[in-house]
């Protein structure tokens, strides 16, 4: 689809704000937007246009844990999750995190042993792969270009480069991951060919977990966090392996 | 909690010190904010308990956000409100991959809403009297109009929509994209 017409990105825009895509559509549409700014402007004006129209909804009072699980939230206690459900779960709540702590490290190790045990050797053992997040990025042509793979606890990110991708003198290739909310971030640079690994900030689980995409851009410069991606050469699905 | 009606001046304010990271300003533009956004929540995903895993995922996010929040470009009722839909909306439609049709969707709390409050043509026709569109609205065909309000408030699909009012998918996506054209022409009179 040629997303350079601004007609065709007004009408996926009108569809995406007043709320008729499905979700193979929305999500594909938000990873647009993410990479092309004119997708971004015309979302903004059908929001401009559409708001309106939802200030006569009745108001209704959220429950006050809603407003306890934003905090905990925001000062990064916990995920997502639901208000407790009664004081005493709350007054219990320190004692089953020791216990989920010790549970969870014997079950880590158990499930997770790539720390000490060399990968190929579960692979050999197990008969299958550890879990990890993949992506497989795609030329315009849908060729396939970059393979990026990371096990799930780990910070590594290997770089397979399944063809050789011409960046011009003195620029890199920066992959992104492109979030389902939110803005894409850096997450390092790829080499033109061949293979490739760089470390990441934070674990796979904690950066991709709600990344259903990445991106290639060519830039001056690694980029560095809150940085806007220039255009995408590169992009792709990134998927849980287990 | 109070539910204190703020001015637009005032939650501008709020947001710049937001951005900032000043958490009683967060407070206050959640106490003032809050109902109205749940209000808009829970039209479209039906039940309390997910309309406030919504609401929570989009005040979270608008911590985040906030210094990306530009005064001059968008009101922060307009900046508030697009953030709440759009995360009901991926709610919605995550959920609703499982196919499940719209009565099985429609619980006890969505049978309540439906009771007390006004339908969705009724929202509809509620924002344009205070728009002042009402009769550019009107002049729009009855079968468009309802199948907006149906998509705008309850964030019904064209399938959904279809069964609801009983016409053929294809009807009603030429209705809802003329009806749409149409409110667009409606609401650009405004500016």
């Amino acid at each position: 689809m040629n997303y350079d017409r601004p007609e065709l990105l007004d009408r996926l825009a009108a569809e995406y704000v007043f709320g008729t895509m499905n979700a193979r559509v929305r999500s594909r549409f938000q990873a647009i937007q993410r990479g092309l700014p004119a997708a971004r402007q015309a979302v903004e004006d059908w929001e401009q246009r559409l708001t309106p129209l939802a200030h006569s909804v009745p108001p209704a009072q959220p429950s006050a844990a809603a407003w306890a699980a934003i905090e905990r939230r925001i000062d990064g206690r916990e995920s997502r999750q639901a208000a407790p459900a009664s004081a005493w779960l709350a007054w219990l709540r320190p004692f089953l995190g020791v216990a989920f702590g010790v549970v969870a490290t014997l079950g880590l190790v158990r499930l997770y042993p790539t720390a000490v045990v060399p990968v190929d050797d579960i692979v050999q053992e197990r008969g299958t792969l550890p879990a990890s997040y993949v992506g497989l990025l795609t030329d315009a042509a849908n060729n396939p270009v970059v393979l990026a793979s990371s096990t799930r606890h780990g910070r590594i990110m290997s770089i397979k480069m399944l063809r050789k991708v011409e960046a011009p003198a003195g620029k890199v290739l920066q992959l992104w991951a492109l979030p389902k909310e939110g803005a894409a971030f850096p997450l390092g640079v790829v080499p033109s060919e061949g293979k490739g690994s760089f470390t990441m900030p934070d674990t796979s689980e904690k950066l991709l977990s709600s990344v259903p995409r990445l991106a290639v851009s060519i830039e001056d410069a690694p980029a560095r966090a809150g940085a806007m991606p220039a255009p995408y050469v590169l992009t792709g699905n990134c998927v849980k392996l287990w | 909690m109070s539910s204190i009606t703020l001015a637009s001046a005032d939650l501008k304010q709020l947001l710049a010190r937001v951005a900032l990271g000043d958490r009683t300003a967060f407070r206050r533009l959640y106490d003032a904010t809050a109902p109205s956004l749940f209000g808009v929540a829970l039209r479209i995903v039906r039940q309390r308990d997910r309309a406030e895993e919504v609401l929570q995922d989009a005040f979270v996010n608008a911590w985040k956000r906030a210094a990306g929040y530009q005064a001059a470009l968008s009101q922060p009722m307009t900046w508030l409100t697009a953030i709440v839909r759009n995360r009901a909306l991926d709610e919605l439609r995550s959920a609703r991959q499982s196919a499940d049709s719209l009565d099985e969707r429609e619980g006890e709390d969505a049978a309540a809403i439906e009771d007390t409050q006004p339908g969705p043509l009724g929202l509809l026709e509620q924002a344009a009297d205070k728009l002042a569109i009402r009769d550019c609205l009107d002049a729009i065909e009855g079968s468009q109009r309802q199948c907006l309000a149906l998509v705008y408030y309850h964030g019904l699909s064209h399938s959904e929509v279809a069964a609801h009012v009983g016409s053929p998918i294809g009807s009603v996506k030429v209705w809802l994209r003329r009806g749409l054209d149409k409110l667009k022409r409606c609401l650009e009179s405004l500016a």
